[in-house]
Formats: C-alpha cells, sequence, structure tokens
C-alpha cells in the first residue's frame, strides 16, 4: 500500500518530532528547579511539554496502525522490535500525560513526583530515538546510533504467545484501573 | 477516422516507450532459462552484441551414465557494468526453447550459488568468474553435448546493450556404468541451506554403495574433515555436518565405495539461512499494548507512592459534611414538631383527642393513655 508507507513515514516524523519536544522540555522544567536562569521559562517548558505529550500520544497509534500496513513491513524480528518499543514510547507518554493532569504544574515543586516525571520523559524520549535507529536500520542499513559500542542487536526480539501477550493486556488494564481508582480524587498540591 | 488516430497514437507512444528502456540491467536472479531467455530482448540482434569474455569449460569427457560429475565454468577478460553481474547459462542446446540440460538428460544436483538452477547471476571479481555445477549425467548411452553461454552488461554502454558469449557443444561421452559402480541415487539432490546454528543430520540416498565417507571444509578453505556418517537404512545415510552460522557456506564431498571401487564425487556446498522468526503481527501489537499498559499502570501506582502525604486528609472533608447534614436534619425536625402540637385544642366534650384546626381532624392526645372510641 504505497499510500499508507508515505502516511507512515509522516507518522513517524511527527512521532519524533513530538517526542523531541516533550523530552527536552521535561527535562527542562525538572533542570529549572536548579538552574536558576530557567524559572522564568518554567510555565512554557511545561506547558509545551504537556501539549508534545498529548500529540505524541495522539500520533504513535497512528504510527503502529499506518507501520502494520506499509509495505516496508516485512515481519522480522527487527520490525517486531519496532513494535515493542512503539508500546513503550506510548506508555511513558501517558504516564508523562496521566502525572500532568493528577497533579497540575505544581508538581514540579515536589522533588519526588519531578524527578519521576522526568523519568517518564526521558525513557519516552529514549525509546523514541531507538524506534527511530530502527527505522534508519531498515530503510539506510544504517543508524546514527551504531557508533555506540553497546548498541543492541536488533535482529533478535523476545517473542510472547499471543495468549499470554492477551493475559499481559488485561493485567495492565487492571493495573492501571486500579492505580487510578486507588487515587481517584483529583487534587491540587495548592491546597 | 478518430479512432485510427488515436490506435496510431498508441502504438506510437508505445514504441517510443521501448527505445527508453532498459532490459533488467540489475538482473532477474537465479532460474531456470532456454538459451538467451528463449529468445527474448537479448536474442534481438539490435539490442546486444558479441561479448569480449573468454570462456573455458572444464568437463570429464567421459561420464558413467547416472553418477555425478562436474563442470566448471571459467570467465575471464569481462567487461562487466558498474555492478560486475554475470549471468550464466548452462544449456543442453541452443535452440531457444528446450535448452534445459534436463530436457537432454541431465540433472542438476546443484549449481554454483547452492540452488537448482540451469541459469546463475554472479558478480565478478577482476574482470573473471569461475563457477561449477555438479550434474548426474543422463541415463542413456551415447554422445551428449553441453553448452555454456553468459551474458553481461559493459561499463563504457550507451546503447544499452547486451553483450552474449556463448560456447561451441561440449561433447561428453556417457558410458554405461560398471556393475556394482555406487554412486547417487537418482533423485537425490543437495540441500540448498540449513538454518544457522543447525546441527541436524543430512540424508543421502546412493546406489550400490557398501560405504560412504564424507569430507566437510567451510568455503574457502583448503584443509578438510572427515564426518559423522551412519547407515540408517539400505542405501540411506545420515551425515553429521557442524553447524554453521551468518553467511557461511559449508562445502561437503562424498567417497562413495563398493569392494574394489570407490566413487570420489564433486565438492558440493550448503549455505546458512537466518533462523525463522515465528513472531507475528498480531502477536506484536498485542505485546506493544501490553507493554504500554503495564508501563502506565507501575508510573501512576509510583506517581501516588510519591504523592505528599496528608493532601488527601485536607482535601476530603466528607465525613465534616454529613455529620453537620445529619444534625441539620435532627433540629429540623424538632422544631416542626413543637409547631404542630401547639396548634391542636383540647375538648371537654372528646376526653383523649385533640381537634387540629387546619387539617380538619381529631387527633389522639399523646398525653392520655388510652382514648379514642372508649
Amino acid at each position: 500500500m504505497m499510500f499508507m508507507t508515505a502516511f507512515h513515514h509522516l507518522v513517524v516524523g511527527l512521532v519524533a518530532g513530538s517526542g523531541v519536544i516533550m523530552g527536552i522540555c521535561a527535562i527542562l522544567v525538572w533542570l529549572s528547579s536548579y538552574i536558576s536562569n530557567l524559572e522564568s521559562s518554567k510555565t512554557t517548558l511545561d506547558r509545551a511539554a504537556y501539549v508534545a505529550s498529548i500529540f505524541t500520544m495522539v500520533v504513535i497509534p497512528l504510527a503502529i496502525i499506518s507501520g502494520n500496513f506499509s509495505s516496508t513491513n516485512s515481519g522480522g524480528a527487527i520490525f517486531y522490535n519496532k513494535f515493542l518499543f512503539s508500546g513503550i514510547a506510548l506508555g511513558f507518554s501517558a504516564s508523562y500525560f496521566v502525572g500532568r493532569v493528577r497533579f497540575g504544574p505544581e508538581l514540579w515543586n515536589h522533588s519526588s513526583l519531578a524527578n519521576l516525571q522526568m523519568i517518564s520523559a526521558l525513557f519516552a524520549l529514549t525509546s523514541i530515538m531507538i524506534l527511530g535507529s530502527i527505522g534508519s536500520k531498515i530503510t539506510l542499513g544504517e543508524s546514527t546510533l551504531d557508533i555506540f559500542p553497546f548498541w543492541p542487536d536488533f535482529m533478535n526480539s523476545i517473542v510472547i504467545n499471543q495468549w499470554f501477550s492477551l493475559l499481559l493486556v488485561i493485567f495492565g488494564l487492571i493495573s492501571v484501573v486500579i492505580s487510578l481508582r486507588s487515587s481517584t480524587i483529583k487534587f491540587s498540591l495548592n491546597d | 477516422m478518430k479512432s485510427r488516430i488515436i490506435a496510431l497514437s498508441a502504438i506510437l507512444v508505445l514504441l517510443l516507450a521501448t527505445s527508453s528502456g532498459v532490459a533488467n540491467p540489475g538482473g532477474k536472479g537465479d532460474s531456470n532459462r532456454d538459451y538467451t531467455c528463449g529468445g527474448s530482448c537479448h536474442g534481438d540482434p539490435s539490442l546486444s552484441s558479441t561479448s569480449t569474455a573468454i570462456i573455458d569449460v572444464e568437463i570429464s569427457s567421459t561420464a558413467y551414465s547416472s553418477t555425478a560429475t562436474e563442470i566448471s565454468v571459467s570467465i575471464s577478460n569481462l567487461d562487466t557494468s558498474d555492478n560486475g553481474l554475470v549471468g550464466i547459462f548452462l544449456l543442453g542446446s541452443k535452440n531457444g526453447n528446450d535448452d534445459h540440460p534436463e530436457d537432454h538428460g541431465w540433472t542438476i544436483i546443484q549449481d554454483p550459488n547452492g540452488g537448482l538452477s540451469n541459469y546463475v547471476e554472479v558478480v565478478s571479481s577482476d574482470n573473471q568468474v569461475t563457477v561449477s555445477w555438479v550434474l548426474l549425467a543422463p541415463s542413456d548411452i551415447g554422445t551428449k553435448e553441453i553448452y555454456v553461454s553468459i551474458h553481461h552488461g559493459s561499463y563504457y554502454n550507451h546503447n544499452n546493450k547486451a553483450f552474449i558469449g556463448e560456447t561451441e557443444g561440449i561433447t561428453v561421452n556417457i558410458d554405461s556404468i560398471p556393475e556394482n559402480y555406487p554412486t547417487l541415487a537418482e533423485g537425490w539432490t543437495s540441500p540448498e541451506e540449513r538454518i544457522s546454528g543447525d546441527s541436524s543430520t543430512i540424508k543421502i540416498r546412493t546406489v550400490n554403495t557398501e560405504s560412504l565417507m564424507v569430507y566437510w571444509r567451510l568455503s574457502g578453505e583448503t584443509r578438510s574433515h572427515e564426518a559423522t556418517v551412519e547407515m540408517v537404512a539400505d542405501q540411506e545415510w545420515e551425515v553429521s555436518l557442524p553447524a554453521t552460522l551468518g553467511d557461511t557456506r559449508i562445502e561437503y564431498q562424498m567417497v562413495a565405495s563398493m569392494g574394489d571401487f570407490s566413487n570420489t564425487m564433486p565438492w558440493l556446498s550448503m549455505g546458512t539461512s537466518e533462523p525463522y522468526f515465528d513472531g507475528t503481527s498480531l502477536g506484536a501489537n498485542l505485546q506493544s499494548i501490553a507493554f504500554a499498559l503495564i508501563i502506565l499502570g507501575f508510573m501512576v501506582s509510583l506517581q501516588s507512592w510519591f504523592a505528599p502525604r496528608g493532601v488527601k486528609k485536607i482535601i476530603d472533608n466528607t465525613a465534616e459534611v454529613e455529620k453537620s447534614m445529619i444534625e441539620n436534619n435532627e433540629s429540623s425536625a424538632s422544631e416542626l414538631d413543637d409547631k404542630y402540637w401547639s396548634r391542636l385544642i383540647k375538648s371537654e366534650e372528646n376526653p383523649g383527642w385533640l381537634w387540629d384546626p387546619i387539617e380538619n381532624e381529631w387527633v389522639a392526645d399523646p398525653a392520655v393513655s388510652s382514648g379514642g372510641d372508649e
């Protein structure tokens, strides 16, 4: 499907762009607690990261769907890894978004929560970088991250049985619901 | 008139399109083909030219019927295009149809690329290339001819021509096989490749063979090693060759013996393929969603864990609200009761009963324990 291949390339670009904005802005907001020069931009950076996280959450599923139908999907281990890292990136982006919704912009005033948000954004950014690198390996045969001596072998993948994956999906859903219900009261840290 | 113009225009467009086309400069892959691909593009003298390459063919002038024999083709003085690609045909005739050696009684046991094709594409190095086919000689006794043909591009090739080279017929005398001559069974072919890391045995079927010895070596090595051979049934053998990894090719040679006869066969080779990947698209999607949800659940739990203590208690005033509501309810009920009883009028005529002037009804006086009808 020619359209899906072109659309996939477009969406992947959007994932990379929004993911990088989310990651970099979140790290800068976190740093603003330690670097006084960044204090004045804190609100702007926080909002940029927040909006970018929403956009990332929208475009990652689109990238997964278009990747399914893309002509570059030959079904090997390297493509399997692409799907796995998409899931990881989506999980961390969603965690960042949920954290920001639950605690508001004041979360950056609480070091534990701020560290957690920064870790979510950093892991999402790393996953998106790995995703881009895998894509580059597929289309160009090499990637800029090849310079690392410890670069993992993406020609192999961890394949879990489909039924067990379905069980994990149910388990994941239950864990998300329980985690959210255990703290259903929406509160602001200012109160 | 209009339809004629349209038809002529269509023909003209098609003719113009053909002149701008170039026939498969990247090759078409190994396959079974007749001479000049059955007289297609390269058979046209206006689209082809004679190659300057020198083709040397080595094959035993005599072969026993239905026994393995090797044909080695060395091509030198090649002038190829950028990619160095050369297509080599092994043919039983040069008619343009039914030219495959199998149409003339030969059986291909292995082609130079490990397959079973009479046409292979190879990349030349230093303007030369050497390849070999392993064949099972025809079962018919007599004289057989075999031909080699090549085609390739050229570095300076402004007319996009194909360069064709070919040999004259190479005569091979097929003699009757000596009685009890040990050789391979008809129809047996060498496996093309094994999965990386697979050390399973290879099955070989022979005829008239009392003992079988197999030697192996890695491609490019000169020193060979003896493999373990086990007879599993009559004329059926299992050979243990070491597992290979990556792009490695392993070569093996069989020596079949029967009494005084010993038949040393040509070297065969076997490639290594990537392990089979059993992941599916659905599985990848499910696993991806599972990872996303588990990460989200875990991070949300951590957020709850790290949320500052006591915030929930400050915000949650449900108990206080409920308490005040109960108190309000209780106080308003007692006020209503007082108003109601104060408006009731005592009656001398009906002791034990009180008159409600608003509702116009008698109400039993709670102060009198026995009232009413008595």
